[in-house]
Order: structure tokens, then sequence, then C-alpha cells
């Protein structure tokens, strides 16, 4: 029995909606619900970002969002996730060039995931969170890995030599 | 020998028994729900991811005091399992509550913060009620030992029945489950005192949780301690009960509870106390 396969069996999701019109918000919720019930895989909508993997965002980033949605991904312990859902959250969607957006969330995260759709439907949803796992879960093994520095001998002193540079003393006759 | 080898085996396994309480009560929710719901070993698996995620901490008190609600929990449970003092038992829990809400008032998080207000009044709510059964134990048995409720004659359950109707109404305060789960409220407050544990910390926060439900079941099983049949039947009564409950109820602001505590669930647990000495005084 191998522990590490037991990681992504348990990715508890934030939901963060960063101005969007909630037709995303619904269908992740819907997920939640008895028809497509994303417990069964272990997920777990909590509200907190200290204690969640995968960082699910709606909407595109209004002005009044966007440092806090920032805030939210930086609160998150790493290994982290995230998925922009919808298109208003990949490209921007219809509110791309407004004056109170930005044209979707990479603009100021990094993304792992897009899931397109204007809304996106619950399977595609459920789709992109099970692609994220296994993103999760590659992270986990970087972070894991152990990090050798490179220590190489100089070949060539390439340094100038303070003495070679120096003003030559005259002598004093 | 064989006397404290099955409640030394049972304290330190407390948290695996209590790990698949947890996984089998998410399971029945679900069902409930007429879901899938996850495996069995769920809660497992959330612990070992959580051993993964990176540790951040608020500052080390907090971290600390987080710890030693687990492992004062644990001490309340070892205590009530080897046959202790149940005033002891019932302190012990309350000493590790407040660790918990000291943790909570540590942090400037407003919604620890709120946690740690409500989780106070949960215990103004279930402790007295906790407390009037252990003396009203005392009046039957004479002795506050966990021990002797074992070596007693006949079964609580027939002897004080209303104590144990006292004990259904506190112990949904005690798990935090709907309608009285005001000190979690995952909608309003996110978890309260244990939002901001993170990592390896809150590892400790969730295994105190499955603690908790083995301390209370424990409890529900010392009804029927001189049987163990029955024993075990109520505590499966005491568990379809309060995941029923949690299911079907919404939750109330926290002075309903505090009503519903005070004025339902205590006097009925001093009729109690009062209707023992009288039946002893006969």
């Amino acid at each position: 029995m191998k522990l590490n396969s037991f990681r992504k069996k348990s990715p508890w999701i934030l939901h963060y909606n960063a101005g969007s019109c909630n037709g995303c918000d619904i269908e992740i919720l819907a997920c939640l619900a008895p028809k497509y019930d994303i417990e069964r895989f272990g997920i777990i909508n909590t509200g907190n970002p200290k204690q969640s993997d995968v960082l699910l965002v709606t909407g595109p980033v209004t002005k009044r969002s966007r440092e806090r949605l920032v805030e939210i991904y930086a609160q998150m312990p790493e290994p982290k996730v995230v998925v922009s859902c919808g298109a208003c959250a990949c490209t921007g969607g219809v509110f791309r060039g407004m004056y109170n957006c930005e044209g979707g969330i990479d603009q100021y995260i990094p993304v792992d995931v897009y899931v397109c759709g204007c809304g996106s439907r619950p399977e595609q949803i459920i789709d992109g969170v099970i692609e994220a796992l296994a993103i999760l879960e590659k992270k986990t093994k970087d972070l894991e890995q152990s990090i050798r520095l490179k220590k190489e001998p100089v070949k060539e002193d390439t340094q100038l030599n303070r003495r070679d540079i120096a003003a030559e003393i005259k002598e004093i006759a | 020998m064989k006397d404290i080898l099955i409640p030394v085996l049972l304290i330190l396994l407390a948290p695996a028994i209590g790990g698949l309480v947890y996984g089998f009560e998410r399971i029945v929710k679900a069902r409930m729900q007429r879901r899938t719901g996850p495996p069995l070993l769920q809660p497992f698996y959330d612990f070992l991811k959580l051993a993964d995620k990176r540790k951040m901490i608020v500052h080390s008190t907090h971290a600390f005091l987080g710890i030693m609600h687990f492992v004062s929990l644990w001490f309340a449970l070892a205590v009530l399992l080897l046959g202790g003092d149940l005033i002891l038992v019932i302190f012990l829990h309350l000493l590790s509550t407040s660790l918990l809400i000291l943790a909570g008032y540590s942090t400037r998080s407003i919604f620890s913060h709120l946690g740690a207000n409500r989780t106070a009044i949960s215990i103004l709510c279930y402790e007295p009620v906790l407390i009037l059964i252990a003396v009203s134990a005392f009046m039957l048995t004479g002795s506050f030992d966990t021990s002797s409720i074992f070596n007693y004659g006949a079964s609580l359950l027939f002897k004080m029945p209303l104590a144990f109707v006292a004990l259904l109404m506190v112990l949904p305060i005690k798990l935090k489950k709907s309608p009285f789960d005001i000190a979690e409220g995952h909608q309003e407050i996110t978890g309260g005192v244990e939002l901001e544990f993170s990592g390896i910390f809150y590892e400790a926060i969730y295994i105190a949780k499955w603690l908790d439900c083995v301390f209370c079941y424990t409890l529900a099983y010392l009804f029927g301690a001189n049987d163990p049949l029955l024993g075990m039947g109520l505590v499966l009564f005491v568990f379809l009960f309060i995941n029923g409950l949690d299911n079907s109820s919404a939750r109330v602001n926290y002075k309903q509870m505090l009503k519903f505590s005070l004025v339902v669930a205590l006097p009925i647990a001093f009729i109690n106390l009062l209707i023992t000495i009288l039946f002893l005084q006969l």
C-alpha cells in the first residue's frame, strides 16, 4: 500500500467569485448536490483558504476583487492548483475590454486548468477538477524532490587582479 | 490484567475508531440525502493529505494550543475508558475545549473570535446538564467512578430514563451538529476556531473531532453499561438520531440554543435528579 496514492483522494475546494454573474456558481453548487455528488471523490467545498487545495475561480476579475483574489491565492498553502471556471474567468468573456474588468484571472495568478463554457456545465467542472488533481499530484512530487545545488570548479579565474591594474608607483629618485 | 487490556487497547485505537465512525457518518449522511457519499476511509485520506501540506502557522502559541486541545481530549477519553471519576472526565473535557477557545482568541481573525465566543456559549449549554447527569449517577451508584456504573446491578437507562433524554438534547451541541452547530457554522463563520489552523496543525483539530465522537458515544454507552447488547443498541440509536437530526434541521441562533438548553434540557436533568433522590428515599 503506497501512501502517495492517497494524495489526490481528498482535494478540498475553495470557491471564489471574482465578479461572476452567478451562472457558473450555480453550476458549481449543482456539482455538490445529489445528482453529481462530487463528495464521492472526497471533494469538500471548504470556505477556508488555509485548508484547501483547489482554488475554483469564476468571473472576470473586477477591479474590486483582484486584490482579494491574489490574497486568497497567497493564503493557500502549497501544493495548490487553480481552476478557472467559465469563459469570463478564462479570457474575460463578454466583459473583455470593459473599463471595470480585467481579461481573465491568469493576468494575476497562475492558472493550471481552464474550463470553458458560459456557464460551464457540471460535467465539465468535474472533468476540470479531476484534471487538476493530476497536476496537484505532480506538484506534490515536485515539492518532495530534494534540490541539489551544483558546485563546479572554476576553470579560469576571470577576476581582475588588483595588482595588475594598480597605478605604478614611481620610485623617487 | 484482562480488565485493563481492553480499555488500553481502546484508548490507543481511539483515533482510528473515531476516524472510522466519522467516515461511516459521512456515508450515512450522504445516503440520507440520496447521494453515494465518500469512501469509508475518507477521513484517513484527508489525514494523509493534510500531512503533506505546507505548514503555515499564525504564531507558535496558537499551534501549540491546538495540539494541546487534542492531547487533553485524548487524556479525558483515557480517564473515561479506564473507569475514572466522571466529574474529572467532564472537567478535563472542559479544559480541552477551553484550550481551543484560548487558541481562537489568540489570533486577530474575526471569524476565529466569533467561533471562540460561540464555543464558550455551547459549553454553557451542555456542561451543567452533563454534571447533573453525573450527579444522578452518583446518587444511584454511590460513586462518581465510571467503573461503579459498570458494576451497578441494573442499567442506568431504566433507572434514570430522563437523564438519557437530557443527554440526547445536549449531544448535538457537543458534537457540533445541526440544529446546534453554531460553534462551527460552515456557512457563516467557516469553521470558527479551526479557521486559522492549517496543514499538520489542523490535523490535531481534525482528529480531536473524531475523538469527540468516541467520547460522546461512550457517554451514551454508559447508560447501558451493564448489558453490552443494550449499550451497543443505545450507541446505534444515538448515532442514527443525531445524524437524522443533523440532516433534517436548520441551524438556530445562539440565543435559541441557550434558551433550549437552559429551559428544556437542564430542568429535565434536574427533575431526573430529584426523582432519583425520591426513589432512593422510598
